[in-house]
């Protein structure tokens, strides 16, 4: 009797840790959606928490943009601190922050930009066009360098010392960045660029320093960061825990609207939203669990933003069997994405055929002349070009998504007849499987191709460029649209670029485009700003959060 | 032999025959030669990581620049870091960094020292928190179990260690947070920076703790619970006190659980191994920053500074750890600690 009753209260113990898991996960489920719940009623004040994943903006070691070895990975951190010169806004606006306008000269290869007069950096230097010259020089000049983080400028770089490697960075030349006003500054560029502004999203040189500040903390600036953004450092862990609090000169009369934020790194997706759950955070972004989103959708509000990379199969053109033009346009017509994007993805981003996603600029989802799915014509191709009599070698790194896409591959070209070997590798072995023996091994890969701007980014020469080592496509004439496409500063022109681009890679079966994956911010109801309330472009991997323009309003829960 | 030298130099009326007497301990003899045996052992522990993580396919440099990195740079940034030497020339010089004190830089740029001075703590921390109170709960609830086997207790205790045992430290931590941070707000997801006062850093590492420490517990349980089962009813000794007229109570725990300790301390010493896998994984779900955390991202960053360096503590915790069980014994047992047979 007494054993019985000894394992009934276990029993009940574990039923109620059981039950406290339903009830969990059910118990939001009497409230609205969050996307059928209207934009909570602006606030000022108060203090949030924002979840940074552990695997990419949550692990950083130096705050210092020209030593930002994390690259975009640390935007939340760099916006709060330094603010921006330019910002890519709601319906991929450029918004003036720091920086009030730019000009192209006629040919596009000089670029003037005016600076926000009357600002200050948080310790009191001036900003203006000698803090961004000195940021600048430093982000383009040897201690970047040293770290391999100096932007791919293309402007004039000092002639390398004899016996220099080709390619061997050096910091920028004299003159090719030039201070002509007290709130202007030029940069020279050797050839034409429209995109140079585009170029500047989430890249170091949009997070301007204060040089006093530099110059007086020397190494440990990057664990005290000074800059002119919304917020300054209270105290900052790294990987763990940054806290900011409003910065009380801010140029932007009213902003921000919160007093403090707590950016606290998170082991995954299943941590940040129980953390949610528990109103311990507020905000995570870029959540990709998707069951998560789904539950996510019941109890917060869940902002699917806009893509700009889409995923693309890359065909190696230089080897067999993909340097046959008919084995390509097989693998085109044996691949339906529709049936995988509804079974997987549950339909969540939209398809594409081109480089371009919604959030960007140029978006074309359908291209003239793409091949379509049509499985009697992929086994006739299939017998025709021999590609029955080969296994065919398809890769990708190892994330989820990626995974899962290449699978579903697998399984739809092996109902028409192919043979089909996959790997998964993370970065490093991904770039090892480009690089092997002159990037002639490997034949088919499931990656992103794309940016916010085409031109910037791991855009999409960077996938199709004869330049690029991470390119299955050695083309001349695809080279010439996508240069000439950078070189305009007229969008329509660009555009009209682009989509040539689109078509000529559709016709030449480079490599067909499955769909738009799109970063989902996660936040608790009351959350109000752009990218966690109203959708924004991302350039990188997520949207560049304003934090200066969100707001905490928890009686709108 | 310092010790010997020490006690020399200290000089005063029998001083000699005192360090004759230590040098002749066989506790310190011990200690001696188990410190001895630790050199081949953290030297084969950092051999093998190092050959493992260069085995492995990657491009660090390439993977630290980013895909956009030109040739130069990649080709420049592996000179800086050395990694276009060979294997021993790479490895010598890590080596000969450690015996100079020095771990090395990791890929971030951080002096390994400072990394591990800052996050050690956190994880010695967590990890005595979880071994101290799932070894006085083991020690109680065993202690009930055994002295009335198959009772209500001993039931109770059994389904709850099969539980420790089965459930996946991983899914129980989920489980704790559901209850004890979603459900009651008791304490946080997300551990952060354990705050400055004791209530914060009770209340962060708590749960850590708990999802570490229910497994060894159930382990340290059974184990005890049955070597104290088998004492109290097989020893000679134990009948021989009980015929004396000996409390219940004081003859399991003065006679039957002193002389199972043996069994936890040599249990517990093993366990410490295998901790390194729960302390890593546990950190990351808490967001604890330890060096178990530091570990997971510095394999997927293939820093291999950073991971030796880790290794090596944790190499050296687990030796260590051993080293103390095995002076623990010559606490417990006089004939150990005084040299005497024990056959």
């Amino acid at each position: 009797m007494s054993v019985r009753t000894a394992c009934l209260g276990t029993a009940a113990v574990l039923v109620a840790a059981v039950a406290a898991c339903s009830s969990s996960s059910s118990s939001g489920s009497a409230s609205a959606t969050g996307s059928a719940l209207a934009q909570a009623p602006l606030k000022t004040g108060g203090s949030i928490t924002v979840l940074e994943s552990a695997g990419y903006s949550g692990a950083w070691s130096n705050l210092d943009p020209a030593q930002d070895k994390e690259g975009a990975a640390l935007q939340d951190f760099n916006v709060a601190i330094y603010g921006q010169l330019f910002e890519l806004g709601t319906g991929g606006k450029i918004v003036p922050d720091l920086a009030t306008s730019y000009t192209f000269s006629p040919d596009a290869k000089t670029v003037t930009i005016t600076l926000r007069q009357g600002v200050t950096f948080s310790d009191g230097t001036p900003f203006n066009a000698q803090a961004v010259y000195y940021n600048w020089e430093r982000d383009l000049g040897p201690i970047a360098i040293k770290n391999g983080l100096n932007p791919p400028w293309l402007v004039a770089m000092q002639p390398a010392p004899k016996g220099s490697p080709p390619g061997t960075p050096e910091p920028v030349a004299a003159g090719a960045i030039q201070v002509t006003g007290p709130y202007t500054i030029v940069v020279h560029q050797t050839v034409p660029n429209g995109a140079f502004i585009d170029q500047l999203f989430d890249s170091i040189p949009n997070w301007i320093a204060s040089p006093t500040a530099l110059q007086k903390e020397g190494a440990s600036f990057g664990q005290n960061p000074v800059g002119a953004g919304p917020f300054t450092v209270v105290t900052n862990v790294p990987n763990t825990e940054l806290v900011v609090k409003k910065n009380p000169t801010y140029w932007q009369a009213g902003h921000p609207y919160l007093d403090q934020i707590t950016f606290k790194t998170v082991g995954s997706d299943e941590a940040a939203y129980e953390a949610l759950l528990a109103n311990q955070g507020q905000v995570y972004e870029d959540m990709s669990t998707n069951a998560l989103l789904t539950e996510s959708a019941q109890h917060f509000e869940l902002e699917n933003n806009l893509g700009t990379s889409p995923y693309d199969l890359q065909l190696n053109t230089s080897i067999a069997p993909f340097n046959n033009p008919k084995a390509r346009q097989a693998i085109y017509a044996a691949t339906n994405f529709a049936p995988i994007l509804k079974s997987i993805f549950g339909n969540r981003y939209p398809q594409t055929e081109s480089f371009t996603g919604p959030g960007g600029i140029c978006y074309e989802p359908v291209v003239p002349g793409y091949q379509g799915y049509d499985p009697t014509l992929a086994k006739q191709l299939i017998q025709q070009t021999g590609l029955n009599k080969v296994t065919i070698q398809l890769g990708t790194i190892a994330l989820s998504t990626a995974q899962e896409s290449m699978e579903a591959l697998r399984t739809e070209w092996e109902s028409v007849g192919l043979k089909v070997s996959v790997s998964s590798w993370n970065l490093q072995q991904l770039i090892a499987a480009f690089e092997a023996n002159h990037g002639k091994s490997w034949e088919s890969m499931v990656q992103t191709a794309g940016a916010y701007d085409p031109a910037g980014g791991i855009g999409v020469g960077f996938r199709f460029s004869s330049l690029s080592p991470f390119s299955g496509v050695h083309d001349p004439n695809l080279d010439k649209l996508l240069n000439e496409a950078q070189g305009s500063t007229s969008l329509a022109t660009r555009c009209g670029y682009y989509n040539q681009a689109a078509a000529y890679i559709a016709k030449n079966y480079y490599g067909p485009f499955f769909f738009t994956l799109a970063p989902s911010n996660v936040s608790v109801h009351g959350i109000g700003g752009p990218g966690l309330s109203t959708p924004l472009a991302s350039v990188a991997v997520v949207p560049t959060i304003p934090w200066e323009d969100v707001y905490y309003n928890p009686s709108a829960s | 032999m310092a010790l010997v030298q020490q006690i020399q130099l200290q000089g005063g009326p029998g001083a000699r025959d005192r360090a004759r007497r230590a040098a002749g301990s066989p506790a310190l003899r011990m200690v001696g030669r188990r410190l001895l045996a630790a050199i081949p052992v953290l030297f084969g522990v950092t051999l093998l990581t190092y050959a493992v993580f260069s085995a492995l396919p990657n491009d660090t440099a390439q993977a630290v620049l980013g895909l956009r990195a030109s040739p130069a740079q990649v080709a420049a940034l592996n000179h800086t870091l050395g990694l276009d030497q060979p294997f021993w020339v790479r490895y010598g010089r890590w080596l000969g960094g450690v015996l100079h004190g020095n771990l090395g830089t990791s890929l971030e740029g951080q002096s390994v020292n400072s990394e591990l001075a800052t996050h050690l703590p956190v994880t010695l921390e967590l990890l005595a928190y979880a071994l101290v109170v799932s070894l006085l709960l083991a020690i109680i609830v065993a202690a009930l179990a055994a002295r009335r086997p198959n009772g209500i207790i001993d039931r109770l205790s059994l389904v709850v260690s099969m539980l420790g045992l089965s459930a996946a430290p991983y899914a129980f931590a989920f489980l704790l947070i559901i209850v004890f941070a979603v459900k009651l707000g008791w304490f946080p997801v997300v551990s952060g920076s354990l705050g400055s006062s004791p209530a914060s850093w009770f209340k962060a590492l708590t749960l850590p703790a708990a999802s570490i420490g229910f497994p060894l517990f159930a382990v340290y349980t059974r184990i005890l619970r049955a070597d104290m089962v088998e004492q109290m009813q097989r020893e000679d000794y134990i009948v021989t006190a009980k015929a004396k007229g000996v409390a219940p109570w004081r003859v399991l725990i003065k006679h039957a659980l002193r002389n199972s300790m043996f069994t936890l301390i040599t249990v517990v010493g093993l366990n410490l191994g295998t901790l390194v896998g729960a302390v890593a994984i546990i950190e990351t779900v808490f967001s604890v920053p330890g060096i178990g955390n530091d570990l997971l991202t510095g394999i997927s960053n293939h820093d291999v500074p950073l991971v030796e360096g880790i290794v090596l503590v944790f190499a050296l915790i687990t030796v260590l750890g051993n080293l103390l069980a095995d002076l623990l014994y010559a606490v417990l047992d006089p004939r150990i600690r005084y040299g005497s047979s024990t056959s």
